[in-house]
């Protein structure tokens, strides 16, 4: 019979083996680029036509992205020596092993992007994969952040995307102005969210990244690279309106509140992104 | 094992002895009373310990007039202790630049047994509570960017938040919290009818028959011992074409929660007029003449009311005379809820 105290120190000098065995971490940068079409987002006034000749002005464009993962080959696999099972814990974010290929979870909490804010374009991570295959992130933030209070950092609803009367996060916003929205002074504003069914807008996005693991700039991949990994993003914003199917400003200029309406948004800009190769 | 023991000690003392040379003063832990016989609270203390210094900052922000845009208006103005902290008279909120809400105000008692908020119960949690009111544009109209700038401006902010939460950061998370403190602490279980079930008092008759007469006519609903079952119903209250205010529905979107608001505490019921999501029913018997004759009977109106609620004359005034005793002048009059700094003569002061 082990005494407990033998136990704990079995334990902790496991933990502290574990803890100690070098792991490589790569830089990895994460860029995100906002468009109409093939023209740069700008907020300055520009008018863009959506494919029904709906000619708009965008003022705000803004959205949440969380549990951003990626997947692709780790070290142990590249390497063929050492694999690793299970899971473990790598700066604080979940890592799994699938058969050769592994996931690592990356950012947890959730980011805003704001295009009038170019510092919240650019998430500066770091990653144990030497070969990402696919990037997959959730636009919105998750339930228990709508449920659990006041929260902080980006979520801090002094940042207003936040319904204070019915609690609840704007997962994303498109607000502009359009000579086709019949709403007061032609303002349009899509505030998309919603946690409870049936009118959660969250959405996961998953694309490919391509062999490589995106850009390179060291020009070297794998164990030991000192090159920096960087994926860009790209979000088009016409997608908002005909991603699935059509949503017109001439008929819906105000989305204010999850239902159906914005789940029919949140499928259309869940088809925004891509990656840039 | 004895040295583990020593270690351990010794370990505590160093570490006791560095929290005093730091100068770092713990803030002093408080406890909710939790009524005997009451249901568990529902707020999460794990995630906001209650604490003095927590409680007497939440209270300061209570009756923050600086967290209006103007100025002008706190919580505690439409949230008046003496009415159980509802509005004494107003049928409906009044803002900033003679704006009017929609709503009347809620009497706050017993908070933390709650765990939706508002008429419509649109919002989640309390801590998110006070950013409606705070930001909406028919009440204080400020933006929570503002009114936290003010806060790290004043002196005696910095030094409350520092006190209650560690360092001098002051931000929404934290104003949430030190609100909460304050706002669970209301608990009002010290009327008459408190007493009586205590056995430390006895009612008089008509209170007597009036009790029986609720707990077989309205209990349902205003369940004790909070006197509500927190739920939203269609009570047959008609829409106001100038509010348009359809309760729960606009929460939930489902046309069945049409014109379903939540059914509010009788606690404190006879200093808490006007009545109603709109304040529209001036008087109990106001709302004793809606439930028996004047409710519009649809099929969405609550099950139970679809024959409408008779009363007799009888039942109205024995009723009268028991739903008197749930004030409770304890919770009306308690010093540790009233303005920072303000002295109560002891007119006011109420013994039993």
């Amino acid at each position: 019979m082990m005494s407990p105290f033998r136990c704990v120190l079995y334990v902790s000098g496991l933990l502290l083996v574990l803890g100690l065995r070098p792991a490589v971490h790569h830089p990895l940068m994460i860029r995100f680029r906002n468009c109409a079409g093939n023209r740069p987002l700008q907020l300055s006034g520009e008018l863009y036509s959506n494919s029904f000749g709906e000619l708009f002005s965008v003022q705000q464009f803004k959205y949440y992205v969380s549990a951003i993962r990626v997947m692709g080959e780790g070290e142990g696999a590249r390497g063929g020596g050492e694999v690793r099972n299970g899971e473990r814990e790598v700066h604080g974010s979940g890592h799994d092993r699938d058969g050769g290929r592994e996931e690592e979870v990356l950012l947890k909490e959730a980011h805003l992007v704001d295009e009038g804010d170019s510092s919240s374009l650019v998430l500066h991570l770091s990653t144990d994969l030497a070969d990402i295959r696919r990037i997959s992130f959730v636009v919105g933030v998750d339930s228990l952040a709508n449920t659990g209070g006041v929260q902080g950092g980006d979520l801090d609803p002094m940042l207003g995307m936040f319904w204070t009367w019915n609690t609840g996060y704007v997962y994303a916003r498109l607000e502009g102005e359009s000579d086709s929205a019949h709403s007061p002074a032609h303002r349009f504003t899509w505030d998309i969210g919603g946690y409870k069914d049936p009118s959660n807008a969250l959405r996961t996005v998953t694309l490919d990244v391509g062999a490589g693991g995106g850009s390179t700039s060291g020009g070297v991949q794998g164990r030991g690279a000192d090159g920096k990994k960087e994926i860009c993003i790209t979000a088009d914003v016409l997608k908002w309106f005909d991603g699935k199917s059509p949503v017109h400003l001439v008929r819906t200029p105000i989305c204010h509140q999850p239902g159906a309406l914005a789940m029919r948004i949140a499928d259309n800009y869940s088809t925004m992104f891509s990656v840039t190769p | 094992m004895r040295s583990l023991r020593t270690i351990g000690c010794l370990l505590m003392v160093i570490a006791m002895g560095l929290a005093w040379m730091s100068g770092g003063r713990k803030p002093v832990p408080m406890k909710l009373p939790v009524p005997a016989g009451w249901p568990a609270p529902q707020y999460d203390f794990k995630k906001n310990p209650l604490t003095k210094e927590g409680f007497l900052l939440g209270r300061k922000l209570f009756y923050e007039t600086a967290l209006s845009r103007d100025s002008t208006i706190s919580c505690a103005s439409c949230h008046q202790q003496f009415g159980a902290f509802a509005t004494y008279e107003h049928p409906l909120s009044h803002g900033i630049d003679n704006t009017l809400t929609t709503r009347n105000a809620p009497a706050l008692e017993n908070l933390a047994w709650e765990k939706e908020f508002m008429w419509d119960g649109g919002i989640n949690h309390l801590d998110l509570q006070p950013l409606a009111p705070l930001t909406a544009v028919n009440e204080m109209g400020e933006t929570i960017a503002e009114a936290l700038h003010r806060l790290r401006r004043d002196t005696a902010y910095v030094r409350m938040f520092s006190e209650a939460f560690g360092d001098t950061a002051i931000n929404t998370q934290r104003m949430g919290k030190a609100l909460s403190q304050f706002l669970v602490m209301l608990v009002s279980a010290d009327s008459k009818y408190d007493r009586v079930i205590r056995g430390k008092d006895s009612f008089l008759l008509p209170e007597r028959l009036g009790y029986g007469i609720f707990q077989q006519k309205c209990g349902s609903c205003h369940r004790e011992p909070l006197f509500t079952d927190l739920s939203y119903r269609n009570t047959g209250i008609p829409l106001d074409n100038t509010l348009n205010d359809y309760g729960r529905m606009r929460i939930t979107g489902d046309r069945r929660d049409s014109l379903k608001f939540k059914v509010p505490s009788l606690r404190n019921v006879a200093i808490t007029h006007p009545y109603g999501h709109d304040g529209r029913f001036f008087s109990l018997l106001n709302v004793f003449e809606h439930y028996r004759k004047n409710m519009i009977v649809t099929p969405l109106t609550d099950s139970i009311l679809q024959h409408r609620l008779p009363l007799s004359n009888f039942e109205i005034g024995q009723l009268t005379a028991f739903l008197n005793t749930l004030t409770d002048t304890t919770f009306l009059k308690n010093p540790l809820f009233a303005p920072p700094g303000y002295v109560i003569t002891p007119v006011f002061i109420h013994r039993h």
